[in-house]
């Protein structure tokens, strides 16, 4: 076994984690890339940078899950990604307006070893949501992007040979749609098959023909990019937990909204409420950013597995006192009417900015922001023929302000979902201990930071 | 010979018929003296006709005793010209370690690495200058332990490396040549940096189960050139054993030896020495012959430790700051060019032609007797051989060799290629470019090779093998992936 270098390499986890870091590798693919290949980032991608993705897989023990096979199906699985090996580079000299550039010059991508102190089933049923970003080791960018890997695997042994699989990534390059594919590419490259969702490089989708005039701002953006940059130590002031919704919460929960009400509007609706602490009697029209995977939602629509940031942000309102199922009917209105005009307005913004040498600003967030993921094959990435994860977790980093919930779906199957928040702790921990939130039939499994070693109900 | 000076084309080519009619005469010398004098016996023989031979062959008076005799005789120097030769020694076939491509190193991931782990620009701007003319390729491979930043070369993990490439290669063997473990007499390991106790010998004997009489050698710090030492052990002790089998294993572990210090000299093993394994399975069995790929006609051994130079020439010694490296002098190519004088000094008389050894014969003489300032002449290496195999220890030594052989760059294809793909797997290296060759499909029946190895120490080694059989293609080994890609242009100088 290695020697720990986990201190000096700047891996160690905090104290009293679990979890031990003890070994930092690369990773190659198994093909060499053919040299000077480039990947031009989209204004969207660039947009992203003060953004990153965590995914986590939990995989049950089983044979053919080990450390070793999982290295080399990761090695094969690179062929296919070109860019995830590669290094970034600033486009046209570095100038500042002119946006990342991926040089594919097949560096690799770094690899953490680590090892966990108690079996999946505890970890699942006592570690916090917090704990949870243990097993997926990031670093950030630091002065020399040329050596910095923007993707980070960590690969984490429970004593019951149980891998947790973390998956940590720069939202420069990846939304969590595609980062969640990449789990499902290498899981199909491990049962020696392939994936129907093969990532999809094509630089000019995002494309826009620089405007004579210069775009108007589109007002949420332009909010946001004036908005004053978050402080340093901003993150550690919020905190995160993970709501399990099960068939029959669910069903509950859509029971008693409108007909047609889709689970994400539902959730989204119900954490809003719960969330903003609305009194049920006066009048109150307030606004909420729904994040929305808009692949499939253009004209020309882009393949699942496009490789790259499809992000939209777009503001839905509704009167916080007419009641659930007012507001998720309203959320629903929204999502199914968004123009695509708004999203290719917010393009040619960003393009336009960032040609102007504009920075990068905080794009989810500071209002409160609610994401759906549930359209997400997760629970398809088989490491094993027939055996979905135990469970796979997903934050955004770099979302402070008011917050973002994520909806996901579950372990279980189409019914079911799994909610992750992130918001500052005490409206964290007021949720958890929500009755509205817990009243269908929900559990918290992955709680905050001080309910850890007991299922908070 | 010196053409004339403005002979101009046709002097050279009529120069060029000239040498090939001096060879022609030269090599079949026997055969052209020989040929009258039978056709003038046949003829006498024709003319006396049977009678008068008959009566010739009375008029000997030969009795029993004569005949008894003189077959006896007959008898007796047949045994003993039949006994004193030696024992062939016959390679029947041999398997080389083809790692798994996710042991793949990069050249950007290696640069990134030396910039994660140490801070030193210079030593950083010089690994970079050396791979950039290295002649390697993006596929080389390194164990396991050394991916992680920094490396982590414990005991632990050159064992595992150690069982992984060696048990690898003989696996294949056993699989290709239905070998079977209870029937080896005779291991010879040899790896030259790393020796654990129990031996690498004894290890292969625990995984394979092999007989508790087994002659077992485990060859350790003998350098890069041991692989060839290890074939002639195994030869010498096929000659003492009759009806025997040898297994060769010729390997270099890279984990234990990565350099962690910043001194020039010691760096360059870091960025060329790669992992990799060959197993060989010699034979002096008869029924071998029929399967046999190679026959072991010369193994030559030249040793200049005699000399300061020489010996101090690959050192492995700590640095200022206690990190243990293995130095090149920069003296290295002048030290292997003259080490492979005194080796074809040996060699030439035993695989030269005829003409080739008059005209260094007459050559030698003239520059004694006559002027001192003739240049000596370099025989021609190409009469003699087919295909050449040298020790891919780097681009410079390749091309050393070139130019002091004269070897167009077919001839050396495979050398560079080897380089190119597997890196320099050290002792090994010779297997993976016959592998090439046999891959290519160039080996035909009755073809010579010639593998050349060099060494710390300095040793000079090399071996010529006689091909028996025409080796079919497609073959399986390391390079099945990948032939047909190959040659590959190899720049003088990669771009980082």
């Amino acid at each position: 076994m290695p020697t720990a270098m986990a201190t000096a390499a700047g891996m160690a986890t905090g104290p009293g984690s679990r979890v031990t870091r003890y070994a930092k590798s690369t990773a190659a693919s198994v093909t060499p890339v053919r040299p000077g290949k480039t990947h031009t980032l989209s204004a969207l991608d660039n947009a992203m940078e003060r953004h990153a993705v965590h995914l986590v897989l939990y995989c049950r023990a089983a044979p053919g899950v080990d450390r070793d096979p999982l290295k080399e199906s990761l090695s094969e699985v690179l062929s296919l990604y070109p860019t995830m090996v590669g290094r970034l580079t600033r486009g046209e000299g570095d100038a500042p307006g002119s946006g990342w550039i991926v040089k594919c010059n097949d560096a690799g991508v770094r690899m953490v070893d680590a090892r966990a102190a108690v079996t999946l089933d505890e970890w699942l049923a006592t570690a916090s949501a917090d704990d949870e970003m243990d097993l997926a080791y990031f670093e950030q960018m630091g002065s020399e992007p040329y050596i910095w890997s923007p993707f980070y695997v960590q690969l984490t042994e429970f004593t019951d040979k149980s891998y947790a699989l973390g998956l940590s990534c720069t939202h420069l390059h990846n939304d969590p749609t595609a980062a969640a594919l990449f789990f499902h590419c290498w899981a199909a490259a491990h049962r020696r098959s392939t994936s129907p969702y093969s990532p999809f490089l094509h630089s000019p989708s995002f494309a826009v023909s620089p405007a004579a005039t210069p775009p108007p701002a589109p007002p949420m953006l332009a909010a946001k990019s004036t908005s004053a940059p978050p402080r340093a130590d901003a993150a550690d002031s919020m905190s995160s937990a993970t709501f399990h919704f099960p068939a029959d919460a669910m069903r509950a929960l859509l029971s008693s909204l409108a007909p047609e009400t889709t689970p994400f509007a539902a959730l989204a609706a119900l954490f809003w409420l719960r969330v903003a602490g609305a009194s049920t009697t006066e009048e109150n029209e307030k606004d909420l950013t729904l994040a929305l995977d808009f692949r499939k939602k253009m004209h020309a629509p882009l393949p699942t597995g496009y490789y790259g940031s499809a992000v939209h942000f777009t503001r839905a309102s509704a009167d916080l006192s007419s009641g659930l199922s007012a507001v998720a009917a309203a959320l629903d209105r929204r999502v199914a009417t968004v123009p695509e005009e708004e999203l290719w307005a917010a393009v040619e913004w960003l393009h336009a900015r960032q040609a102007d040498g504009g920075e990068p600003f905080q794009m989810y967030g500071p209002e409160l922001t609610c994401m759906a993921l549930d359209h997400l094959p997760l629970y398809g990435a088989e490491f094993v023929a027939g055996e979905p994860p135990a469970r796979v977790a997903c934050r955004v980093a770099g979302a402070v302000g008011e917050g973002i919930v994520i909806v996901l779906p579950a372990a279980e199957g189409d019914a079911a979902r799994d909610v992750v928040v992130t918001l500052p702790a005490e409206t964290t921990a007021r949720i958890c201990r929500d009755d509205e939130v817990l009243r269908y039939g929900a559990e918290v499994v992955a709680g905050t930071k001080v309910e850890t070693g007991a299922k908070a109900k | 010979m010196p053409s004339a000076p403005g002979s101009g084309f046709s002097g050279s080519v009529s120069l060029k018929y000239v040498k090939l009619g001096y060879q022609y005469l030269v090599n079949h010398f026997l055969t052209i003296l020989l040929l009258p004098v039978m056709a003038a016996a046949a003829l006498e023989l024709v003319r006396l006709g049977p009678d008068e031979l008959l009566s010739l062959w009375r008029s000997l008076h030969l009795d029993l005793v004569h005949i008894l005799c003189s077959a006896f005789l007959l008898v007796f120097v047949a045994t003993v010209y039949f006994m004193s030769r030696p024992r062939p020694v016959y390679l029947v076939d041999y398997c080389c370690y083809k790692p798994s491509p996710s042991f793949r190193v990069p050249f950007t991931t290696f640069m990134e690495h030396i910039k994660l782990i140490s801070n030193n620009e210079k030593s950083l701007k010089f690994q970079t200058r050396i791979l950039e003319r290295s002649g390697l390729g993006e596929e080389t491979c390194l164990p396991p332990a050394n991916h992680y930043i920094p490396p982590s070369p414990s005991m632990e993990a050159a064992r595992a490396e150690a069982q992984l490439v060696i048990f690898n290669a003989i696996d294949d063997l056993v699989l290709r040549t239905g070998l079977k473990p209870k029937d080896i007499d005779i291991l010879v390991v040899n790896c030259s940096l790393f020796s654990p106790t129990p031996s690498l010998s004894a290890m292969i004997i625990n995984r394979y189960k092999l007989r508790s009489n087994i002659r077992s050698f485990n060859l350790s710090g003998m350098g890069c050139s041991a692989g060839l030492i290890s074939i002639d052990l195994a030869r010498d002790m096929l000659q003492v054993h009759p009806n025997s089998n040898a297994l060769v294993i010729s390997t270099e572990i890279i984990t234990p030896n990565f350099y962690h210090g910043s001194r020039r000299d010691m760096l360059l093993p870091n960025c060329l020495f790669r992992m990799g394994a060959a197993a060989i399975l010699l034979s002096n069995r008869r029924r071998e012959s029929s399967r046999a790929k190679y026959r072991l006609m010369h193994v030559v051994r030249t040793h200049k430790g005699a000399d300061d130079r020489a010996y101090r020439c690959v050192y492995e010694e700590e640095d200022d700051e206690g990190h243990s490296g293995i130095s090149l002098s920069k003296e290295l190519m002048a030290i292997a060019g003259e080490a492979l004088k005194s080796n074809i000094t040996t060699m030439g008389p035993l695989v030269l032609p005829m003409s080739e050894q008059l005209l260094f014969f007459f050559r030698l003489v003239g520059r004694k007797v006559i002027n001192k300032r003739w240049k000596p002449y370099i025989p021609d290496f190409k009469l003699a051989f087919d295909h050449f195999c040298i020790h891919a220890g780097g681009r410079a030594v390749i091309d050393e060799l070139q130019k002091n052989l004269d070897l167009s760059a077919r001839h050396v294809e495979a050398s560079r290629m080897t380089l190119h793909r597997f890196g320099n797997t050290s002792s090994s290296s010779l297997w993976y470019e016959l592998a090439y060759i046999e891959g290519k499909g160039r080996m035909r029946k009755g073809d010579r090779v010639w593998q050349i190895g060099f060494g710390s120490g300095f040793k000079c080694n090399s071996a010529v093998w006689k091909c028996l059989r025409t080796v079919k293609t497609p073959t399986d080994g390391p390079w099945d992936d990948c032939i047909h890609r190959y040659p590959v242009h190899i720049p003088e100088v990669v771009k980082l």
